[in-house]
């Protein structure tokens, strides 16, 4: 027992005290979030329209400027038609000479179709312009809308990246840290040097399982702490169960680099197989972005992958508040995972 | 009991080749014992089937009483490795990693005393990678030592090494010798073994076909009426080399 705490102290101490371990696996990824709080991913900001006015009347230009979501630039015809074309503007409204506040003329309005949402979202709005003209100008009665605003709870993207990036984190601490520290500790004779020593080798190996799994706890701390302090994390979870799925999903990854490190003899041999294993993951897992988009089979294929279940799991944590009995599928997958890769860790593992 | 070491008939395979042959010898208490042969002798198969290392093909290694086949976690106890290519954790310093060694032996190691026995205490908070070749080797053996054990393995320590690294590695060696240590050393340099050996088996493709003191083993060469072509010199260059560069007054 004292044998494996100083064991454990002294793995700490040794990772403390690497400069790289501490940027790979705390600085980095807080590093990621940082930069991507920058996207913004929800809502079209505004819409730029060229306008192009023939006509003397001026009524429907100035009620149109008065729209905040509008950015308008009115210039000749030609001019603003080429601007459309390099994708500058995302409309261009062109008003004929002969139009009159009251009247019935033809408008042209000239979509960019590379700018779907922003042109449909313009169009409605013109639309809407003159429809409030027509309504001004013949004072019609009509339907009030009243609007309140609500506070609801806005989940902003870092709310889903940030559980994403933690699960990423974890992925590469237990998958790339085991399988190049023990590439490393076998090729260099340390491991050797260890089997003549009376220490019996499951003393070692427990004790760099449970320092790991203790970065590991201390990672999901500070993302958790970094995001609420510095990125207005929405987190309403418990922390109790962040570090619960954590845990296992840690357990699953570890033994990957377990597994891994048994079969290779070099760091060139082992990168290439972890990169193999956790890039698929990181890019179909749902850690930047959600699934829903993937075709059908893909989406089937990552649904039963262990990052999609960690992912998802310290996700539905954080931003929904689940309890550890709703997350039982992520568990489950997880568990399964667990079983399989340990496993297969203790076939493969070497000590030499 | 008398010899702390005694090797019967050891054999070790790898595939076709017989790596270890037949080999064997005994060890007295307090006596430095050298394996001398070239690369490929089977000089290091042979010790790491005594460290427990590698299993045994046949024969028989009791060490301080303990068969090694049977007992090899006792075996481990008693006895200290340096390995051919040891190396040690990063991030470590020397002070902490004599202690967590003392640790896996199950006792508290003093470190400043064993760095003292070595000749490296002003490197007790240095990392390993920060020594040169010669005070890495100096250390492995202080790793060596944590459990004080009766038997100290070195192999091939002193290769790699400039001739100032390896004559301060000798003064090491003699001094634990004369506290009372049995060492079990191998090499490939004639010189060293002489230097530092009651005894040695000289060993190659996995037999061992002499075994003696060097003073011994050299007479009755020359009673079997050997003459040598040239007559040896004086002084070799490497008496040159370390004279005209003060080895005794450098630390490496």
């Amino acid at each position: 027992m004292r044998l494996k705490l100083k064991l454990i102290l002294s793995s700490l101490k040794m990772f403390m005290r690497q400069r790289e371990a501490i940027l790979w696996s705390l600085v980095l990824p807080l590093f990621m979030v940082f930069l991507f709080s920058f996207v913004k991913f929800d809502g079209v900001g505004h819409v730029s329209l060229g306008l192009v006015n023939h006509s003397q009347d001026t009524t429907l230009v100035s009620m149109l400027r008065q729209i905040q979501m509008l950015k308008i630039s009115s210039g000749a015809e030609g001019e603003e038609l080429a601007r459309l074309q390099k994708g500058e503007r995302a409309l261009v409204l062109v008003i004929p000479a002969s139009f009159q506040a009251r009247g019935n003329d033809a408008l042209t309005l000239y979509l960019n179709a590379e700018k779907v949402q922003e042109a449909q979202a313009g169009k409605m709005i013109v639309q809407r312009a003159l429809d409030e003209m027509i309504f001004q100008q013949n004072h019609l009665p009509r339907h009030a809308l009243h609007v309140e605003s609500v506070n609801s709870r806005n989940l902003s993207y870092i709310d889903f990246l940030l559980p994403g990036i933690l699960a990423m984190s974890i992925m590469q601490g237990g998958v790339f840290g085991v399988a190049f520290s023990f590439v490393i500790l076998k090729k260099r004779g340390i491991l050797r040097r260890l089997l003549v020593t009376p220490m019996p080798t499951s003393d070692f190996i427990v004790a760099q399982v449970l320092s790991r799994l203790l970065i590991l706890m201390l990672q999901v701390l500070i993302m958790v702490g970094a995001g609420i302090l510095f990125f207005d994390l929405h987190f309403v979870g418990s922390l109790f169960n962040m570090v619960v799925v954590g845990l296992l999903g840690g357990v699953v990854f570890l033994s990957i680099g377990f597994a891994l490190s048994g079969v290779s003899k070099s760091e060139d041999q082992v990168a290439p197989l972890a990169n193999l294993i956790t890039l698929p993951m990181m890019m179909l897992s749902g850690v930047f972005f959600s699934r829903t988009n993937l075709p059908g089979f893909a989406h089937v294929i990552t649904d039963f992958f262990p990052l999609t279940y960690l992912a998802d799991g310290l996700r539905a944590i954080a931003i929904e508040g689940a309890a550890l009995p709703d997350l039982y599928p992520q568990l489950l997958g997880l568990a399964a995972w667990a079983m399989v890769t340990l496993f297969i860790a203790v076939k493969a593992f070497r000590w030499e | 009991m008398n010899h702390v070491l005694q090797v019967t008939h050891l054999k070790k395979h790898y595939g076709d080749l017989l790596a270890v042959d037949d080999v064997s010898f005994e060890v007295a208490r307090g006596e430095v014992f050298g394996i001398l042969g070239p690369n490929g002798a089977g000089k290091t198969t042979t010790l790491e089937m005594i460290e427990t290392l590698r299993p045994l093909d046949a024969g028989e290694v009791v060490l301080d009483g303990l068969d090694v086949r049977n007992e090899p976690r006792k075996v481990k106890q008693r006895i200290g490795v340096q390995l051919q290519s040891s190396s040690f954790f990063d991030k470590l310093t020397l002070t902490e990693l004599l202690l967590l060694f003392g640790e896996m032996y199950g006792r508290h190691s003093d470190p400043l005393a064993l760095l003292d026995e070595v000749e490296l205490r002003d490197k007790a908070k240095s990392y390993v990678a920060q020594l040169s070749g010669g005070q890495k080797q100096r250390f492995s053996i202080a790793a060596a030592l944590v459990n004080d054990p009766v038997i100290l393995f070195l192999d091939e320590p002193t290769t790699g090494l400039d001739p100032q690294a390896r004559r301060h590695l000798w003064g090491v060696i003699k001094r634990i010798r004369t506290e009372g240590k049995t060492i079990v050393l191998t090499t490939h340099y004639m010189e060293e073994a002489e230097e530092l050996c009651d005894r040695v088996a000289i060993m190659d493709r996995g037999k061992i076909i002499a075994n003696g003191p060097p003073q011994e083993l050299i007479q009755q060469l020359l009673g079997r009426g050997f003459k040598k072509a040239r007559v040896e010199r004086l002084a070799n260059l490497e008496d040159v080399f370390l004279n005209l560069t003060g080895h005794s007054l450098r630390d490496e």
